[in-house]
């Protein structure tokens, strides 16, 4: 028909065209298809659950998409379906990040100004002398608590909004449970700190400003000792040398051949570490800050960090690495005043702990300290706060739990019970309750021990 | 695409479906020259092969036969999500798998009777005579009588991460109040008895402390779910010097109305000491589980007003006791209620900004409250008596609330009571002993106390 109107020829051409049409609207449909498939529209979803699908999947392509799926995957199931509103009492389905927020209450606040280099805060160069005034008009607040007990400050922390990881806050408040017990027993006080107070100093570094912070507010406290909040205390009867660190500022877990001769980056652990209050700290953490500003500064700290020190991965600038750094390359500054320790765990890892807990309890005694009985057990690598750590979630947790009923078992002692197993969280009975509790000695003395008594 | 076929039924058909291979084919076909069928078979390939090309890319797509190649990370994945599932399913759970299989539970049946322990009757000349012969565990150091403060939580996980949460700030809040104030603290994660659990977990655990630590003075049990909100206040102890007890609580509430919220077991305090121990062997008989707690709840709903109907808690229990042995106990109760030793949160919470800008920390009641207590929240199970939204909120704020008299003095405060984020307000200086001297609350009794900005 459309032949006899335009002529054979031109009849041909509109067929051609038609055809043509035909093919590149079928292949575009089929695109179309793919694509759908392709970003994850599929699955008969609505076109509002597309959009959804493909906002989501395009910020996973932008961050690391596996792990934070599997967990939130695996959160999935414990959460019910919608949120039933303001009104729900279930606690299952409630975001926290709808409470959470920042407001100005009128207060005027302080930035650091961001033109300078950073610095932990003003330069003090005179910090014994003003300590030692101040310790001398307050004699109620003395720097040794008796002859070779220095007041001691515990600190460590965690984040102040809840972890990724479901059960992290569940052993954060089994680890400072037990940090709690140590230092109630040796007559340490504890800072626990859950806010971040240099947004520049954040993740590993923000123990710095936290620490210069501590010393220059707590004169009395003549040392610090952080720790981090995967750590725990697994000897309660080992009361630290004091004497003999004496002379010294600096008191760390390692090995002088590994720092000084091999520079490997763990040759020392600042996951737990003494500082004493005096100038020569406020130095070393000067000396110190400068690799930690986060960004362009963290990461090329990180590239020179990674080229001087032995075995070290690629990654920004972190403060252990940072610290082997400077003890090697100024050794003469330093060195002197730094006691690397490996008499005893004032770090242990946890690797090759864990699994010896049975021999031990058969073999040793708490009290030691060291590879008899670790005075401290750390849970390197395991973050069981964030999304995932470097090891199997399952061993982890399960060695924490082991590690936490072991030392935990040192206090029940005392008043007679003790855990089921190292695995398990009941307790039993191991003495019976009697008319005369005094005249119960408990084995470790741990009840009223020489490190606890006070000057008479 | 262009064949000229002359022939017009050949074009229809091969016009609408490019796809079908019939162009080549039928009658028409040895009648076309040789090259034309080529050009044909040619271009009909070419459609084949496009056609097919595109069919397995929307397979790949939607059906996901791609899948092939990437399988071996999903499996992973998979794996991964079912362990992770299965290892928090076993964390909450309540039943250990290394526990040994203990059979039926045994209530204590109603003619049973419970005690604590070996009755006890010199403690207080064992002690005296313990403290004689240990001078250097006293029981008064630096002219203040040594406190525990008790505190504690389940085994195993919260019902929900948020309640371990929670639990852990509202520790951390405990434990800056006591390292200012020079309070130990105890915290207890272990259930010493089967029977007393729940609330009634505390008697067997407090009579244990109390016995194992003579140097002890006054031992203060605290829930877990209460929070200190004035970090100045210090309970003033001299007050207490001829009682025993020191517990919040309206005494016309109690003596007038029987009311079963008359005083609260959330936060008191009671001397170590051979009155003490009395008073928990007489307290405990309504606490085994069982038989024993249920007979005893319906007695407490009976004859206290306002009790719903449930199982005898401690806090009845104790008011009952004290209800029908007045003259045995009263003489050595304190009934506190000048300061907040237990501050119901829900009439408090949402002062806060009205207390900053009027009051200052230090007064320890309705203007400044020492403890806000968040009865009913239960943000460690998975229902509680109020709106989550609200509970949370008014836990943060008050923890908050808290936080900042602590960062006062290191010079920071939390941006606003709802924010974890906290703000610069004092610069870092050369002479930092000078702000010590001014902000530390232990050093400000010296000063005089300034309101707080």
């Amino acid at each position: 028909m459309i032949g006899r109107l335009l002529g054979p020829r031109r009849a041909r051409q509109l067929q051609r065209f038609v055809r043509n049409g035909k093919l590149t609207i079928l292949c575009l449909l089929l695109t179309v298809i793919m694509f759908r498939g392709y970003l994850g529209a599929g699955r008969f979803g609505t076109p509002e659950k597309d959009l959804d699908d493909i906002r989501v999947t395009l910020s996973y392509i932008r961050k690391r998409p596996e792990p934070r799926r599997v967990l939130e995957e695996a959160q999935g199931e414990l959460k019910s379906a919608e949120n039933a509103g303001a009104g729900s009492n279930n606690y299952a389905d409630f975001d926290i990040r709808k409470i959470l927020r920042d407001e100005d209450d009128g207060v005027e606040e302080f930035k650091r100004d961001p033109s300078q280099p950073y610095s932990l805060g003003s330069e003090i160069s005179n910090w014994d002398e003003q300590r030692a005034k101040w310790l001398q008009s307050n004699p109620k607040f003395p720097n040794f608590i008796r002859e070779n007990k220095p007041r001691v400050l515990l600190v460590t922390g965690s984040s102040p909004k809840p972890c990724e990881n479901p059960v992290g806050d569940h052993y954060l408040l089994k680890s400072i449970k037990n940090k709690i017990d140590y230092c109630r027993l040796h007559g340490i006080e504890i800072f626990y700190n859950m806010a971040l107070l240099d947004v520049e100093m954040s993740g590993f570094w923000a123990k710095l400003p936290l620490i210069r912070k501590l010393l220059l507010s707590h004169p009395e406290v003549e040392f610090l000792w952080w720790m981090d909040s995967d750590a725990m205390f697994t000897d309660m009867a080992f009361e630290l040398p004091w004497e003999r660190y004496k002379d010294v500022n600096f008191v760390l877990h390692g090995w002088d051949e590994m720092i000084y001769d091999q520079k490997n980056w763990i040759g020392l652990n600042t996951g737990s570490f003494l500082l004493r209050n005096c100038q020569w700290s406020l130095d070393i953490l000067d000396m110190w800050a400068p690799m930690g500003p986060k960004g362009k500064v963290r990461e090329e700290a990180g590239k020179v960090l990674t080229r001087e020190l032995k075995e070290r991965p690629v990654f920004e600038a972190d403060d252990q690495s940072a610290m082997v750094y400077i003890l090697a390359t100024q050794k003469e500054k330093w060195a002197s005043k730094v006691y690397l320790e490996n008499a005893y765990y004032l770090h242990g890892y946890w690797g090759i702990l864990v699994d010896k807990y049975e021999d031990m309890i058969e073999s040793y005694h708490p009290g030691y300290g060291d590879h008899r009985w670790p005075l401290v057990t750390h849970f390197v690598g395991c973050k069981p706060c964030g999304k995932f750590g470097d090891y199997p979630v399952e061993r982890c947790l399960k060695q924490m739990d082991r590690a936490f009923n072991f030392g935990d078992n040192q206090i029940l002692r005392m008043y007679g019970f003790t855990h089921d197993s190292l695995g398990s969280r009941s307790v039993r009975r191991i003495r019976n309750e009697t008319s005369t509790p005094l005249a119960v000695r408990d084995e470790l003395g741990l009840l009223h021990p020489a490190f606890k008594a006070v000057k008479v | 695409m262009g064949s000229g076929g002359a022939f017009p039924a050949q074009k229809r058909s091969s016009g609408v479906l490019p796809m079908v291979n019939g162009g080549a084919r039928g009658r028409a076909a040895p009648l076309l020259p040789r090259g034309r069928q080529i050009h044909k078979t040619f271009h009909n390939v070419k459609i084949t092969i496009l056609c097919g090309f595109v069919t397995i890319l929307v397979l790949r797509g939607t059906i996901g036969i791609g899948s092939l190649v990437t399988s071996e990370a999903d499996a992973e994945n998979q794996h991964l999500i079912e362990e992770t599932n299965r290892i928090i399913a076993e964390i909450r759970s309540d039943r250990d798998p290394s526990d040994p299989d203990e059979g039926p539970e045994r209530f204590l049946g109603l003619n049973d009777t419970f005690s604590l322990g070996p009755r006890i009757s010199n403690w207080d000349e064992d002690r005296k005579v313990w403290l004689e012969k240990n001078p250097r565990f006293p029981s008064y150091v630096n002219g203040k009588p040594r406190i525990l403060l008790v505190t504690g939580s389940q085994p195993t996980p919260c019902d929900n991460a948020i309640g371990d949460h929670y639990l852990l700030k509202a520790l951390k809040n405990k434990i800056d109040y006591c390292r200012i104030h020079g309070i130990e603290i105890m915290y207890n994660m272990a259930h010493l008895d089967k029977e007393m659990t729940g609330y009634w977990a505390k008697l067997p655990l407090l009579r244990r402390l109390m016995l194992s630590h003579p140097e002890v003075e006054w031992i203060w049990w605290m829930d877990s779910d209460a929070l200190f909100t004035d970090m100045v206040f210090e309970i003033p102890v001299s007050k207490y010097k001829d009682y025993n007890m020191v517990i919040h609580g309206y005494p016309d509430l109690l003596f007038e109305q029987k009311s079963w919220i008359s005083l609260n077991t959330g936060s008191f305090l009671f001397r170590n000491c051979q009155w003490s121990l009395d008073l928990m062997d007489a307290w405990a008989p309504m606490g085994p589980k069982g038989p024993l707690r249920e007979e005893a709840g319906k007695i407490l709903t009976a004859n206290l007003k306002g009790r719903p109907a449930f199982e005898a808690d401690d806090q009845s229990a104790l008011i009952y006791l004290f209800l029908s042995q007045k003259e045995q106990w009263m003489s050595k109760v304190y009934v506190e209620n000048s300061f907040y030793l237990h501050g119901f949160w829900e009439g408090l919470v949402d002062q806060y900004e009205e207390m900053i800008e009027k009051y200052h920390p230090g007064l320890g009641d309705a203007r400044w409250p020492f403890v806000t207590h968040f009865v009913g929240c239960k943000p460690c199970g998975s229902y509680g008596d109020y709106p989550v939204e609200r509970c949370l909120k008014s836990m943060e704020r008050a923890f908050n609330f808290a936080d900042n008299q602590v960062l006062n003095l290191y010079g920071f405060r939390h941006r606003g009571l709802a924010s974890p984020n906290i703000k610069r307000i004092r610069n870092e200086t050369v002479a930092p002993l000078v702000n010590v001297d001014q902000f530390d609350i232990r050093h400000a009794a010296r000063h005089t106390t300034e309101p707080q900005s």
